[in-house]
């Protein structure tokens, strides 16, 4: 039996008595590219943090590569190899482009794996070339666009060079050409045979990217398909626009 | 054979190490540290019995406010208890002189693993706590140690003070005989200090520009951020604290015995806090040189100015410093070592973007 890379079983939290996570269960197999979509506040991003350590659910477990790592601090689980970006750009203002990634390899993790480099400078800068912020190299990162700060988030969690990585709304705030780039490099990284789960509003560039898509309301998984599936499922139409007959109309 | 293999290339590796790393000096710190020397020699001028002291204690508390500025302003961990390193370090010194009689230059390096320690113990329960929560947690701890000190009056000797177990002062460093003048002591004790002061704010500054200090500069931008970067925070922000508390209790045992010649309790006064935080707001938080800068600005005002140029009565003259430097706050926000720093490299020639470039090319690529 192939064990997948990531299981997490009837993983559930409350906020008072908010039910945000509900008895979810999902897996992610190893080189997929795994979407989670809902309506806002539907718990995308209480998944999110329930996975990478930030918040401790209050039941149910979370594998990954067949250990368990529920209620782990979430520097821990980076190091395994589980490593998110966040909705909200978190870049270190102060430093220059090229210091935010070198403090990814100077994590435990990052210091194994560029042990042969000797160089992490270069290893850092290769990272930047990949998502084309080179040119801004050693400019403080609090000069960058909102643009250049979301692809130097994901730079940074490259640095670690993730087994699966968690993307929180990897297009948020991005114009229509810089959400172009976003997917592109998104397709690269995937070919190179990363494993990802992408949480994400723009459905249109979402849905080209991924195989498998999951839908969550209220802290449920309402349905799990491909992308046609999903755009055909009554319950997911629901959720998104509202029941009734008026529904359709209403969009038009 | 393999160990003397082993050894060759340790040796190697250290001297590598220390050719490309420690010996090339930053050469924003020579440059200041010159012009303060400089800057100090028309003092001595004037009347060097009066203004070697203080320039001594001007140099200590530099150590001082040099450490405040690695603890918050490049890892961003809020202090006020810095008086307890300094005081701990005194106590250090003192104790163990006067009940041992160790001589200085085995008893200030104990005294600083002392102050290590010590920061490493308080160091585990306060780096739970964040922002202001911090500050105040770190500041009741000199407080709450005078209270210790008093209780145990037989050790420590309460309000006095352990006392040099011989009448007159502790011995300096060097050796001290008769026909040494009270005005050879301070000349020396006014360039030991600045040596080790120079020698302190190179480590620090080092360490902050190397690859950990990149680190405490992440934790100060995002704690969460730097988290997903899979850092272990809390293990950063206790190195940080404790480099802190090494240099900290460094100037505190300095002080005692250089200048005091006995620790009391007025070594963890919160002036003792406080003056290394507006030393680092005046000369510019974070760049490491700026705190020298800031008390030399502060011991100039307080000691000099305001002592033999224009002689005020105590409290007027706290009132009027108090004013300059608000007014030096609001005219140079940043620092004012910052800002001279960078009008300097303003005045360098502008060089083309393909010109860096090309210096930052490494070899063999």
């Amino acid at each position: 039996m192939i064990m997948p890379l990531l299981e997490v079983e009837n993983l559930t939290k409350h906020f008072g008595g908010l039910i945000a996570v509900n008895n979810v269960c999902l897996q992610v197999e190893e080189g997929e590219i795994v979407g989670i979509i809902g309506p806002n506040g539907a718990g995308k991003t209480t998944l999110f943090n329930l996975i990478t350590g930030y918040l401790k659910p209050d039941s149910g477990r979370i594998i990954f590569k067949g250990e368990d790592i529920t209620g782990l601090p979430p520097n821990k689980i980076a190091n395994k190899g589980l490593v998110r970006t966040f909705q909200i750009v978190r870049p270190f203002r102060h430093l220059p482009t090229i210091a935010n990634i070198l403090v990814a390899l100077q994590s435990n993790r990052g210091r194994k794996r560029i042990e042969w480099i000797k160089t992490p400078e270069r290893k850092a800068m290769e990272m930047l070339e990949d998502v084309g912020l080179s040119e801004m190299m050693m400019e403080p990162a609090e000069n960058l666009s909102h643009g250049d700060l979301k692809r130097l988030e994901i730079a940074r969690a490259m640095a670690l060079e993730p087994e699966l990585i968690l993307l929180d709304e990897p297009f948020g705030g991005l114009n229509p050409i810089e959400t172009e780039y976003m997917v592109k490099s998104i397709q690269r990284m995937h070919l190179d045979g990363h494993t990802m789960v992408i949480v994400e509003h723009k459905l249109r560039a979402l849905m080209k990217l991924v195989e498998r898509v999951i839908v969550i309301h209220y802290g449920e998984i309402i349905a799990e398909g491909t992308p046609e599936e999903i755009g055909k499922n009554k319950k997911v139409i629901e959720v998104y626009l509202g029941k009734g007959e008026g529904g359709l109309d209403a969009r038009s | 054979m393999m160990i003397i293999e082993t050894c060759k290339k340790y040796l190697r590796k250290t001297y590598t190490e220390f050719a490309t790393h420690v010996y090339d000096i930053p050469q924003r710190m020579l440059a200041l540290l010159i012009l303060i020397i400089f800057l100090t020699l028309p003092y001595g001028g004037i009347d060097l019995l009066k203004t070697l002291p203080w320039l001594t204690t001007a140099n200590i508390m530099a150590i001082l406010a040099v450490s405040w500025d690695l603890l918050v302003g490049r890892t961003g961990q809020m202090s006020l208890g810095q008086a307890l390193f300094y005081g701990s370090g005194a106590y250090g010194t003192a104790l163990l002189f006067t009940y041992l009689g160790w001589p200085l230059w085995a008893s200030i390096p104990l005294s600083i693993l002392f102050g290590t320690g010590l920061a490493l113990i308080i160091g585990v329960p306060c780096l739970r706590m964040k922002g202001p929560y911090l500050a105040l947690l770190t500041m009741a701890f000199p407080l709450s140690i005078t209270g210790f000190l008093y209780y145990f009056r037989d050790i420590f000797y309460g309000e006095t003070g352990i006392p040099p177990p011989r009448a007159g002062r502790l011995p300096s460093l060097f050796p001290y005989p008769g026909r040494f003048s009270l005005f050879d002591k301070l000349i020396a004790d006014y360039f030991l200090s600045f040596a080790l002061m120079f020698i302190s704010a190179i480590i620090i500054y080092k360490v902050a520009t190397s690859k950990t200090g990149i680190v405490f500069v992440s934790i100060l931008d995002d704690e969460l951020g730097a988290k997903a970067c899979g850092i272990n925070v809390t293990k950063y922000k206790l190195m940080s604290f404790v480099i802190s508390g090494i240099f900290g209790s460094l100037s505190g045992s300095l002080y005692a015995s250089l200048q005091k010649s006995l620790a009391n309790p007025p070594f963890f006064d919160l002036l003792n806090s406080v003056i290394p935080i507006v030393a680092t707001i005046l000369g510019g938080i974070g760049t490491i040189y700026g705190p020298i800068v800031g008390t030399y600005i502060y011991y100039t005002l307080d000691k000099y100015i305001f002592h033999y140029v224009i002689p005020l009565d105590k409290n007027m003259r706290l009132l009027i410093y108090i004013v300059v430097v608000v007014i030096f706050i609001i005219k140079w926000p940043r620092g004012i070592a910052r800002a001279i720093v960078e009008k300097l490299e303003d005045l360098q020639e502008p060089r083309e973007i393909e010109e860096i470039k090309k210096e930052n090319v490494r070899p063999g690529e």
